[in-house]
This record gives structure tokens, C-alpha cells and sequence, in this order.
């Protein structure tokens, strides 16, 4: 008993010894909710899987399994809607464009990866399995959101889980306040996330038009893509150049248009329209032009 | 029928008189009114993950009931010598197979009835949507897929000597074949042979359980299959039931009881 | 050695019986536990069946009863023959060793072997009164059967082997575990069945408890049948009470104490 007792006093005092010295070890913020302690490390594994189990929700069911995954989208509409609606914003102007339609039907293409029955009873087993690919729409698309929220809490630096599903909340669900507080804290949890900062920035300019901080939060959004990105061999400029359109189409909406026309150009070296980008580079130009002239 | 009844009374018993169920019961309800609790982005309309889990649970829980009761029938009632004053009557071995099986199956269906009707409760309340067609589907078929198992435990039950065993070797067959029984054909075909005879005579071998399991179809409120295709997967596990337990009989009848 | 009487009066009859247990394994050989055993039982009387540990009495009691399936022979009960389930709607069968349902009461147990009987409900609960009233149980009646102790278990396995009102109650070792005013009450119960005109067959190490209630009896060593008869025969016979007789019979030489 008294060996017991000296075992407990031992341990209790290395623990707290050795505490504020774990605190400093690794620059991550640790999870410490209960599901990261019943799950341990194996939580990123059971992160992926939820964030996947919220892509089967927004297809109602209707998704290929690991023996299916060669043909598992590259990237599912429940993601990249997000981009395409960004995307979208900028093509308003130009409505030659049609990037949206070519997408869907390459989705498509790839979500019809139920083959031909190869006997009769997969033929059979067919009317028990979902075989109708929809998309989840008119509200519907909030029962994502718990499977995000359960991706997130096991695996706080998995930054696309907050950037997806803040775009759901704010455009999709109107719940721009939830939207906020979500990216917020996954900032919290990724400090140096330039994509969290770019969709808090959008949140707030296109949400609250909140100019001042989206803009703070956007050029702070570009120096961290600066110094996290650029020194590497396969920088994202695709991100970058959308933060910079963004900030473009602020700056040109208070009527900075030399500061628009400059962002603009770091856009187009890795935007896929470049040439829309080019006719608005001109447009600026032309404003810009026109203002300097007396009348 | 009688002595078949009568048997399947006594395993009924058995079963409401052991706490397995109680504990599976509240775990299940306490699961699920917990996650029903917490609030996801202030939206109260959001069920279906609700639904997900909570049907996830009702599976395991109905898998657990009805592989441990019927994989302790028969080796129960040998250990314990109640098998000696039971086949000492005007009862045959196979009416023996044929109680407790229907025992299990009636068992496993009332746990079904009370697990779906707190499961109709909480999704029907949430949602304000009552699909009782498909919940009925969704229990019908459910209870046809423990038959199948139940037939299959017992009959492992016989064959196997030790219960653990029995249960553990059913337990991984079963969630084996509602994992993969889908997929083995195809991935038979991409392999060389022998490989692909081996896993193809699997794959035409076992019964597919993977078909009763018609959850996403409830979760995504998406139509279940007609009665017509219920009808026939029920012929189907019938079939499967009744080869099960035949050769539990066979095996049965010439196993040496001594006292 | 053996007596067997084929009358139409037979209620157990036993002819050429032979039982062998195969080999499992390859060092091990086939054991013949019972070998070409023949005796019959008339009906109205009070039958032992002897034999020390090993002797071939619980194999035979288990071909009696289904449990072993006979590699050789015949054997029925009431002229049926025992692999047909019909032979034991008129018996009765107390274990030695009483394990019964535990999750059960009494009440329930006796209930369900009732129902296995094809009893009505009616008659099977003035039944299940009466057995209690028999075996002492009315105050445990609707207890779980986990609760009981030895004897009482034991009481409630005499009980269901008399649920059906058996002409035949098969006993092994009825009074075994049991104290002296247990065996005593089991001697007066084997005693009233008896003068109902019942038949009793049952095996025993307690020979005194064999001579007193015994009408006759059937000693076997080895699986083989050694003798058959009246107790009073073979008594009169040997010149010595039972227990001298079987030790005779199983070739028991006693050791000189220095």
C-alpha cells in the first residue's frame, strides 16, 4: 500500500514537472476535446473519413467506395463550388465564359462509376443500393455541416474543412455569423492559413461589406501566402490569384484603381481568364485616364 | 409446433431476463439523444447525421443480441446439463434447432420493434416527416438479415466447439460480408487464377447480407425498393435460413450426448 | 447370465444392446461400453440397475433416453422403439446432477415441460399445484431457480420428471447429494408411485436403499450383464445381503488389513 502511495506521489510530481515543458514541444496546437483523447493520433484518420462522410451526405448517398476510388471525383463539387462561385462572380461580366457547365459535366462523367451488373446478383443488389447521383440543394445542404463540424474537432489543421464549410454556412445557408465564428476559430487553430484569412475576407466583404477589415485581412492573407509559398517549387498561385482578384475588385470598388490595376496583374499570371482579366486591366486604365484628365 | 413454441418462449425469456438488451438499449438512446443535443452552427432542422448514427448503432447493437443469444443456445444448455432433462421428453433434436432458432428470431424482432420505434420517435420529431413505409421496409428487411445470421450462429454454434470462437468467427464473417460482399465478384475478376475461382465461389457462396441494409435509403430520404424486391430478398434469406439450419440439424442429430 | 423375460408386460426391454464410443484420435482405441446387455422391465415394479463406476449403467441409461445413438441391438420403451421421440411422452427423467433453467422459476419450468407434453393448460396448472404441494416448493414457486439451493433444486428436478404423470420415471442416482431426510422422502415418493402400479428404474450406489425398495434388479461390470433377479433371489442365493452380492459379482476381493 505504502509503495502505491509513493508510485502516485512520483508520477504526480513528474507530471506536473514535465507539463509546462510539453506546452513548448512542436509549434501545433494540440486538440485536447474528448473525442482527440479517445482517438489519439488515429484522429486524422477518422478527420479524412468524416470530411469524405460529408461529401457522401451532399451526394445523398450516392458515392463510389475504395474499390471505386480510381474513379472517385478529383475533386467534388462539394469542395469546389466554392471556387466555381468565385469564379462565377468574375465570368458575370463576361458570360461568354461557361467553365461552370464544363465542370458539371466532367463531374458527372465522373460520379457514373456504377458499371454494368456483372451477374445477377449485383443485378439484384442494385435495388438496394443508391444508384441516383443528386446533389443536396434548397437548404438541404446544412446536413453537411455536423460531419464537417466532427472533421474539424478531430483534426483542427485540416484548413479546407473551415474554408468548405464556411462557404456553405454564409452562401448556401445564409449563416453568415456561424461562418465567422467557425474560420475564426480555425485561425485560432492554423494561425498562418492564408486560405481561412481569404474566406474570412470574402465573409467579410461580400457578407458584412465590411471594406476595412477585408481588406486588412486580405493583404495580410497575401503575406502569408508570401512567406509561406513563394520559396517553394510548385507555389499555389491559383489561390493567390484569386486573394488578389478579390482585393482588386475591392480597391477598384473604393476607387483605388492604380492599386487595383496592380493586383490585377499579379492575378493574371496565374488566373485561368487571363484574358478577362487583361480587358478589366485596360477598363482600369481607362477610368484611371479619365479621371486624371481636367474637364 | 408446440415443443417449437414453447422452446422459443424460453429463449425469449432468457432474453429480457438478461441485461444485454437494457444496456445496448440505453447506450444506443443515450448516443443519440446526446448527439441530438449538440447544436451544429445554432441549425436545429439538421437530422441526418442524426439518423445516421443512430441507425449505425441500432446495427451493431441488433448484430451484438443476435450473435451472442444464438451462439450461447446450444452450448449453453450443454455446459449447464438442461439440454439431458429437455431431449429426456417427447422433443426432437431438430424441433431443439428449430426453438431456439425461432427464439432468437422473435427476440432479435421485438429488440428491432423497440429499437425503430425510439428510432421513428427521435428522426419523425426532428424532422417533422413520418416515412413509416420505409422505416417498415427498412425493419423488415433488417429482421430478415438476423434470421439469416441467427440460422448461420446456430448452426456455428454446433459445429464449433467453443462459443467464443463461434462468435467471433461469425462476427467477423458477417461484417466481412456486409463490407465487402458487394465488391468480391468484381475484384475476382482482376485477379489471377486461383484466386479468382477461390473468391468467386465466395462470393456465390455466401448469403449477401449487404443487401438488407438499406439505411442511406432512410438517412437520405431517398425511395427503398418496392415490396416486390423486399419479397424476394426475403425468399432469398429464407433459403439461406432454412440450409443453415439444416445443417445444424444433420450435425446435431449425431452429436453424442452423454450425462 | 441373463433373465430376459420378453413378456407383453414389458415396459422397458433391452435386446443384444452394444454401445461403442469411436476413436478421436489415432493412439486412442474404440471402447465398447456396453456389450450385447439384454434385460427387460415389467410394468408395476420397482427396477435397480447396479454396477460400480464405469460399468456401463449411465451409457445405457443415455441409449434409453436419446442421448447415445446404439451401435448395436434394440432398445424400447413401451414397445417403441427409444430413437422414436414418442417413446418418451410416458416417462419421466430425474439427472443425478439437477441443472435447470435459471433464469426460470419453478413455476415456469414445470409450465414449459407441461407445454412440451401437449398438457392443457388447465390440467398442466392443477399439476403444477399438486408437485409443489409434493416437493415442498409452494413458498419458492415463483422464484428464479438461481435461487434455489442443492436440495431444493434437487426437489424441483423430481418435480418435472412427474409433470406428465410418467408410467415409467427413469431415476439416476435419485438420492445422491442428498441428506437423510431427503432420501428418506425420495424412498417414500419411489414407494407411493409404486402402489399407483407405476414403474421405476433407476440406478443407485446406496444398496442398502436398493434392497429395501427394489423389486428386482440387474448388476453389470465391464458393459456386460453379470446377474438379474428378485432381490430376495439373489439374497437367498448368495447367502448375504446386497451389498455382498454385487461385490461378489464384480470380483471384489477384499484386502487383509495388517
Amino acid at each position: 500500500m505504502l509503495r502505491l502511495v509513493l508510485l502516485a506521489v512520483v508520477c504526480f510530481s513528474l507530471a506536473t514537472l514535465l507539463e509546462p515543458r510539453a506546452m513548448t514541444w512542436g509549434n501545433r496546437r494540440q486538440a485536447d476535446g474528448v473525442l482527440k483523447i479517445v482517438f489519439g493520433e488515429g484522429r486524422r484518420l477518422f478527420a479524412n473519413h468524416f470530411f469524405v462522410q460529408a461529401d457522401v451526405s451532399f451526394h445523398s448517398g450516392y458515392y463510389p467506395s475504395i474499390f471505386d476510388q480510381a474513379k472517385r471525383p478529383k475533386e467534388s463539387p462539394m469542395v469546389s463550388d466554392r471556387n466555381e462561385h468565385d469564379e462565377h462572380d468574375h465570368d458575370s461580366h463576361h458570360p461568354d465564359a461557361d467553365t461552370h457547365g464544363h465542370d458539371e459535366s466532367a463531374h458527372e462523367r465522373e460520379m457514373a462509376f456504377l458499371q454494368a451488373p456483372k451477374d445477377w446478383i449485383e443485378r439484384f443488389g442494385r435495388h438496394f443500393i443508391i444508384t441516383e447521383h443528386t446533389h443536396l440543394s434548397g437548404g438541404k445542404e446544412r446536413e453537411i455541416l455536423p460531419w464537417l463540424r466532427l472533421s474539424a474537432e478531430l483534426d483542427p489543421q485540416q484548413v479546407e474543412t473551415y474554408t468548405v464549410a464556411a462557404y456553405w454556412l454564409r452562401l448556401r445557408l445564409g449563416k453568415v455569423k456561424e461562418a465567422e465564428e467557425f474560420l475564426r476559430e480555425g485561425l485560432r487553430n492554423n494561425p498562418n492559413s492564408y486560405q481561412i484569412l481569404f474566406e474570412l475576407g470574402r465573409a467579410y466583404y461580400e457578407s458584412d461589406h465590411d471594406v476595412g477589415r477585408a481588406r486588412n485581412v486580405w493583404e495580410l492573407a497575401l503575406r502569408k501566402w508570401k512567406e509561406q509559398e513563394s520559396s517553394k517549387k510548385d507555389p499555389d498561385l491559383s489561390l493567390r490569384a484569386r486573394i488578389a482578384e478579390n482585393l482588386a475588385r475591392l480597391e477598384e470598388q473604393e476607387g483605388n484603381f492604380d492599386r487595383a490595376i496592380g493586383l490585377l496583374e499579379l492575378a493574371k499570371k496565374a488566373s485561368p481568364h487571363p484574358a478577362n482579366l487583361e480587358a478589366r486591366i485596360a477598363e482600369l486604365r481607362a477610368r484611371l485616364a479619365s479621371r486624371a484628365t481636367p474637364k | 409446433m408446440n415443443n417449437v413454441i414453447a422452446l422459443a418462449g424460453v429463449v425469449i425469456k432468457e432474453l429480457y431476463r438478461r441485461k444485454d438488451f437494457y444496456v445496448l438499449f440505453v447506450l444506443t438512446a443515450l448516443i443519440t439523444l446526446l448527439l441530438g443535443s449538440v447544436n451544429f452552427f445554432n441549425d436545429p432542422k439538421i437530422v441526418r447525421y442524426l439518423k445516421d448514427i443512430c441507425l449505425l448503432l441500432i446495427w451493431i447493437s441488433s448484430l451484438v443480441i443476435a450473435i451472442t443469444t444464438a451462439a450461447r443456445q446450444i452450448p449453453a444448455e450443454r455446459e449447464n446439463r438442461t439440454i439431458f432433462p429437455l431431449l429426456a421428453k417427447p422433443v426432437t433434436r431438430g424441433q431443439v434447432i428449430v426453438g431456439k432458432f425461432t427464439g432468437c428470431w422473435l427476440a432479435c424482432g421485438f429488440t428491432l420493434l423497440v429499437f425503430y420505434v425510439f428510432f421513428t420517435v427521435v428522426s419523425g420529431t426532428r424532422e417533422q416527416n413520418w416515412n413509416l413505409e420505409g422505416i417498415l421496409k427498412m425493419v423488415w428487411l433488417h429482421w430478415v438479415m438476423l434470421g439469416i445470421v441467427v440460422a448461420m450462429v446456430l448452426c456455428g454454434s454446433i459445429v464449433f466447439s467453443a462459443p467464443s470462437a463461434n462468435i467471433t468467427i461469425c462476427f467477423i464473417v458477417v461484417v466481412g460480408i456486409l463490407g465487402l460482399g458487394r465488391y468480391l465478384h468484381r475484384v475476382a475478376l482482376q485477379q489471377g487464377e486461383p484466386v479468382d475461382t477461390v473468391l468467386s465461389v465466395i462470393y456465390f457462396a455466401i448469403p449477401h447480407l449487404e443487401w438488407y441494409d438499406v439505411r442511406d435509403f432512410l438517412v437520405y430520404d431517398q425511395h427503398l425498393a418496392p415490396w416486390v424486391d423486399c419479397g424476394l430478398a426475403t425468399l432469398y434469406g429464407a433459403a439461406y435460413m432454412v440450409f443453415f439450419m439444416c445443417v445444424a440439424w444433420v450435425v446435431f442429430r449425431r452429436k453424442t450426448l452423454t450425462v | 447370465m441373463s433373465d430376459v423375460q420378453g413378456t407383453s408386460n414389458s415396459v422397458v426391454e433391452i435386446k443384444g444392446l452394444r454401445v461403442e464410443y469411436r476413436a478421436r484420435t489415432s493412439g486412442q482405441t474404440t471402447k465398447v461400453a456396453v456389450k450385447d446387455l439384454s434385460f427387460s422391465v415389467r410394468a408395476g415394479e420397482v427396477f435397480g440397475f447396479l454396477g460400480p463406476n464405469g460399468a456401463g449403467k449411465t451409457t445405457t441409461m443415455n441409449v434409453l433416453l436419446g442421448f447415445v445413438n446404439a451401435t448395436g441391438g434394440e432398445a424400447c420403451l413401451f414397445g417403441v422403439n427409444v430413437r422414436e421421440p414418442i417413446a418418451r411422452q410416458r416417462i419421466g427423467y430425474l439427472p443425478e446432477l439437477t441443472y435447470y433453467y435459471k433464469f426460470l422459476t419453478a413455476e415456469e419450468l414445470l409450465r414449459f415441460y407441461a407445454r412440451v407434453f401437449g398438457i392443457p393448460r388447465g390440467e398442466a396448472d392443477k399439476r403444477i399445484d399438486l408437485l409443489m404441494k409434493l416437493v415442498e416448493l409452494e413458498h419458492a414457486r415463483k422464484r428464479p431457480i438461481k435461487t434455489y439451493s442443492k436440495g431444493m433444486q434437487q426437489r424441483v428436478g423430481l418435480a418435472q420428471a412427474l409433470i406428465n404423470n410418467p408410467d415409467l420415471l427413469i431415476l439416476d442416482e435419485p438420492t445422491s447429494g442428498l441428506d437423510p431426510l431427503g432420501r428418506m422422502k425420495v424412498r417414500e415418493i419411489i414407494q407411493r408411485l409404486k402402489n399407483e402400479g407405476k414403474t421405476v428404474f433407476f440406478s443407485s450406489h446406496e444398496l442398502g436403499e436398493v434392497e429395501t425398495v427394489c423389486d428386482r434388479v440387474a448388476i453389470i461390470n465391464q458393459g456386460e450383464l453379470k446377474v438379474e433377479g428378485r432381490v430376495s433371489d439373489l439374497v437367498a442365493q448368495y447367502q448375504c445381503d446386497l451389498e455382498k452380492v454385487f461385490l461378489k459379482i464384480v470380483g471384489y476381493q477384499p484386502q487383509p488389513v495388517s
